[in-house]
């Protein structure tokens, strides 16, 4: 499981005051929980912040670098920005891995990022999703899924940088998306080879709904036994994290043993 | 059209784990063993490499063996009263190093004292310079007692200690840690207690390039296949990158293949089962060489001849 911070997100009001103001240690603390709940990434997302998003990108990707040299996800809906946040980043910060987060389907949009991803030696996500919106059933996501990573492999990337996320929607007004994103990974496993990887957004799903942890991690087990090898996610919420090594686990990613939560801290270095 | 690539790309690879010190390293040893540093499945060159193949020991008991058949008193009869001797022995026989073997510290075996089976180890030491392997006699109360005191005088000379369980690791853990020797870590035919030992014993601030794995050993015919599946398991999961797999594997070959009716059963089987000469090293030989497909780092061994036969088979298939 690739652990993508959720947290350092302008949407949250402590980030989007820690940019505005430019508070370094507001930031960093929250990197650092997320680092030591198990993050392998972690995903930066300006949110309605004020001053030039290119700027505010690499003011936080430098915050983070400080107390972590984890890969990058920058993460934008704006493929100008993300273009050039990418190549800024890339400069200021030469050895850390970037993920752009993310593309859509749409022909010119994969042109502008996937080009970029392979400029920067980047990985990059995916939407299944292209001009039309985000689809409502399976066969759209498959469709725009496989348009996507043959236009990344086209362009020079390798599966291993290509993520696929099939856009979850919050069960209380789409409550046949959840289903339908667990069929659209299972059918894009099975009919690539090697599989690009699989991540969705997974607070998504319980936005605004009264259980939402009890949801998110519910969600994360079903989609993980679908195939899903990545979430964005809050890597500081012990019991999500703890199910999902468990899932990981009864499907034999991990040897087991009596302590295997330990074991897998242990193997990240955390314990 | 290209043949299509079918070489695994592995992300795990095994440790290596050095046994034993040269006076240059603080200890008196006239060399080392390494084990370990595997990036594949074993022999299989274009895998992965093996850079260093497997190493034998063979076995030296601290009392005159009560059960040895006919091949192996052969060999052993005029040295095993006296275990310098047959350290001595062992070297020249051509072995990577002497698996000392603490029997008499049992309470049925002769119940010897801590200070006895120091004096033991220490003789053992002064008499033969290869790296040293050490065993209690498996009942926790007196191993508790007597391997940190073993530690103590072999303090220097980075020997292999054995062995840790789930159950009982903290005392030869510590003793280990304090006097800087490696440790067995024994997990009776199951890879989760496998994992789960090396959790146990690196919680303890021990590090886990330090540990041998022990997945006990069963013999040609008693077994052997299960023991196989675990290596293959254990080996599989460390080069896809578990780390706590990741360590060098001992397996105690001798002591299970001379266990086997089949190669302990003297000439009057020889009619149809053949001489008794050949056919216990054979059934030793044959046991060894089945479970290194498996991945293993550490043969302990009893019969030269079987070594012999194993270190050539090994040679075929690392030069192949």
């Amino acid at each position: 499981m690739i652990i993508f911070s959720e947290r350092i997100n302008g949407m949250y009001r402590d980030v989007r005051r820690a940019i505005n103001e430019k508070q370094k240690a507001v930031v960093q603390q929250l990197v650092k929980e997320q680092v030591d709940g198990g993050a392998d990434v972690i995903d930066i997302n300006l949110g309605p912040t004020k001053g030039d998003p290119v700027e505010n990108f690499v003011w936080l990707a430098e915050t983070v670098h400080e107390v972590t040299d984890k890969p990058l996800s920058l993460d934008s809906a704006k493929p100008d920005v993300l273009t050039e946040a990418t190549a800024r980043v890339k400069q200021v910060l030469p050895e850390t891995k970037l993920i752009i987060n993310s593309s859509t389907a749409v022909p010119e949009v994969m042109a502008k990022l996937i080009s970029a991803a392979a400029e920067n030696g980047a990985g990059i996500i995916g939407l299944t999703m292209d001009q039309e919106g985000v689809p409502g059933n399976v066969e759209k996501r498959v469709e725009c899924g496989a348009t996507f990573l043959m236009t990344a492999m086209e362009g020079g990337l390798s599966p291993d940088d290509i993520y696929l996320d099939p856009i979850i929607l919050p069960v209380n007004v789409a409550p046949k998306q959840p289903w339908n994103v667990m069929e659209a990974i299972r059918q894009l496993a099975v009919v690539n080879d090697p599989p690009p990887k699989f991540i969705i957004g997974l607070s998504n799903i319980s936005q605004k709904c009264l259980m939402n942890r009890l949801i998110n991690r519910t969600y994360l087990v079903m989609c993980i036994a679908a195939g899903l090898n990545a979430a964005i996610m809050d890597a500081a919420d012990k019991e999500l994290v703890e199910a999902a090594i468990t899932a990981e686990v009864l499907l034999e990613k991990h040897l087991y043993s009596d302590d295997y939560i330990k074991a897998w801290r242990m193997q990240k270095g955390l314990a | 059209m290209s043949v299509p690539d079918a070489k695994e790309r592995w992300s795990g690879k095994i440790t290596t784990v050095t046994i034993g010190a040269t006076p240059a390293e603080g200890g008196t040893r006239g060399s080392t063993v390494t084990l370990g540093g595997e990036a594949g499945i074993p022999f299989l060159s274009f895998d992965g490499e093996t850079p260093n193949p497997p190493a034998i020991a063979l076995d030296v008991l601290d009392v005159e063996p009560a059960d040895w058949p006919g091949p192996l008193a052969q060999v052993y009869s005029d040295v095993w009263s006296d275990p310098a001797a047959w350290a001595k022995r062992v070297k020249e026989l051509g072995a990577d190093l002497v698996n000392l073997r603490l029997v008499s510290i049992h309470p049925d075996e002769g119940d010897r004292s801590p200070e006895q089976a120091a004096e033991t180890v220490k003789a053992v030491l002064e008499a033969c310079d290869l790296p040293l392997i050490i065993w209690g006699c498996d009942v926790p109360e007196k191993d508790q007692r007597v391997m940190p005191k073993v530690a103590e005088v072999a303090q220097g000379e980075n020997c292999l200690l054995g062995a840790v369980t789930e159950d009982e690791y903290r005392t030869l853990t510590a003793a280990a840690q304090a006097y800087g020797h490696k440790l067995i870590a024994l997990s009776p035919c199951d890879i989760n207690k496998a994992k789960q030992v090396n959790i146990l014993v690196t919680d303890m601030g021990y590090p886990l390039e330090d540990i041998i794995i022990y997945p006990s050993t069963a013999s040609l015919g008693y077994g052997m296949e299960y023991i196989y599946s675990i290596l293959e398991r254990g080996r599989l999961a460390a080069l896809s990158g578990d780390k706590l797999m990741a360590q060098p594997v001992l397996l105690d070959v001798g002591l299970e293949a001379w266990r086997a009716k089949e190669a302990r059963t003297g000439d009057e089987a020889a009619e149809v089962w053949g001489p008794a000469a050949h056919r216990g090293p054979l059934w030793e030989a044959v046991t060894a060489t089945d479970l290194l497909q498996g991945g293993c780092d550490l043969l302990i061994m009893r019969h030269p001849r079987a070594m012999e036969a194993v270190r050539k088979a090994v040679s075929q298939l690392i030069e192949a």
